[in-house]
């Protein structure tokens, strides 16, 4: 676990200042200095007036089960929608116009943020989760030489898996 | 007197009261505004508003849930689909301050992007166009469906705001391909960084009329 701070949301109530027994808290950036954290203390996040510091886990719960039925509806539409941000794309590289570069852009952006939100809701949503892990698991077997192998590794080695 | 709301972000207009800060006076019937209206708080067009606290109609039954075990096993994903996934664990990453994590999902969206429609693409905003009338005649519509059958609140929520981001997206190319660059010539774009809402105007809706997120979340796209 390890305690983190909202800065949008910090009110400079310094709650968190008082009560924190290694001074983790109190730093030049704003940014907590979680090496100075002890593990399972909460103090900051409990004292904080305005709800700035959150603790964030180093395990999740398994995810809600996906039906085939959804999966496969999310994915016909998410593949729309990433088709959409493909033309698009090729619309910002492609017009002579700046203005109609401009309004490609946004809607190929558009079509990036609903596809993964989309496909997100078809069982990938939490990177520890196990079906993330089956999935990294899978990418492990391509075998093309300009596949960054090594970064499928480090996912499957850094990202805890859900707890059984 | 009547009121309608727009199945956009819900603002509600109200015939006994108006919009005389918009010229619209107290009293004046919806059939008699002009169709060029857009909602006062998100930008959405007229025909998007829908007759507001009118008893509805009979619900239509929900299709029977369906048994996953005699649907064929998933296919496999595709890379655009990989690079999409990847690219939204890179942002759950984010949330959690896992920075290497995070750079390391964004290294194999690209990875993905970079192997996605290597082949010359159609490139009209027509297409576009097209893709967007079947998605909301069709797709949304299974999507809906299977997610309510098997009381998946989460795909819901997915939907409900994308099928509303995808609207708005038809009315503003359908403005586009009429008005052409004169849309954005005087004023400038943002997109919503959670939801994917486009607005057009000087200054964005204090919070997102869709996921309803602060505005600091709706970023604007730059002409260059």
């Amino acid at each position: 676990m390890s305690a983190y701070r909202n800065i949008r949301l910090c009110s400079k109530d310094c709650m968190c200042l008082y009560v924190c027994p290694t001074g983790a808290t109190d730093t030049e950036n704003s940014i907590i200095d979680t090496t100075k954290c002890i593990p399972g203390c909460t103090a900051c996040a409990t004292a904080c007036p305005s709800g700035a510091i959150s603790i964030i886990p180093n395990t999740y719960p398994p995810q809600q089960q996906k039906s085939k039925t959804v999966i496969t509806a999310q994915r016909t539409l998410g593949i729309r929608k990433i088709q959409q941000e493909h033309i698009t794309d090729a619309i910002t590289t492609s017009s002579e116009s700046a203005t109609t570069k401009q309004f490609a852009q946004a809607i190929s952006k558009s079509n990036r943020l609903m596809a993964e939100d989309i496909l997100r809701e078809s069982g990938y949503m939490l990177p520890q989760s196990t079906e993330v892990h089956e999935l990294l698991e899978t990418l492990l077997k391509i075998d093309t030489p300009d596949f960054p192998k090594d970064t499928v590794k480090l996912l499957l080695n850094k990202l805890q898996k859900t707890k059984q | 007197m009547r009121e309608f709301i727009c199945s956009i972000c819900g603002y509600i207009y109200n015939e006994s009261v108006g919009i005389p800060e918009r010229g619209i006076a107290i009293g004046t019937k919806w059939e008699t505004i002009p169709d060029s209206f857009v909602c006062p708080i998100c930008g959405a067009p007229k025909s998007v508003f829908k007759p507001h606290n009118v008893t509805p109609a009979t619900p239509v039954p929900l299709p029977v849930n369906v048994d996953d075990e005699h649907l064929e096993s998933l296919r496999e994903l595709s890379t655009g689909e990989l690079s999409v996934i990847c690219s939204s664990l890179a942002k759950g990453c984010e949330k959690q301050q896992l920075t290497a994590e995070m750079e390391a999902f964004n290294k194999l969206s690209e990875y993905f992007k970079s192997k996605t429609f290597t082949a010359p693409q159609a490139t009209t905003l027509a297409e576009v166009t097209k893709l967007l009338d079947d998605d909301i005649a069709k797709n949304f519509v299974d999507a809906n469906a299977a997610a309510h059958a098997n009381n998946d609140r989460g795909a819901l929520r997915s939907l409900v705001w994308s099928e509303k981001v995808s609207v708005i997206m038809k009315t503003l190319l359908d403005r586009f391909t009429k008005e052409g660059d004169a849309m954005l010539e005087n004023t400038r774009i943002w997109v919503c960084d959670i939801c994917g809402f486009i607005y057009i105007g000087d200054v964005p809706p204090e919070i997102c009329p869709i996921c309803k997120v602060p505005n600091f979340k709706i970023i604007e796209i730059k002409r260059r």
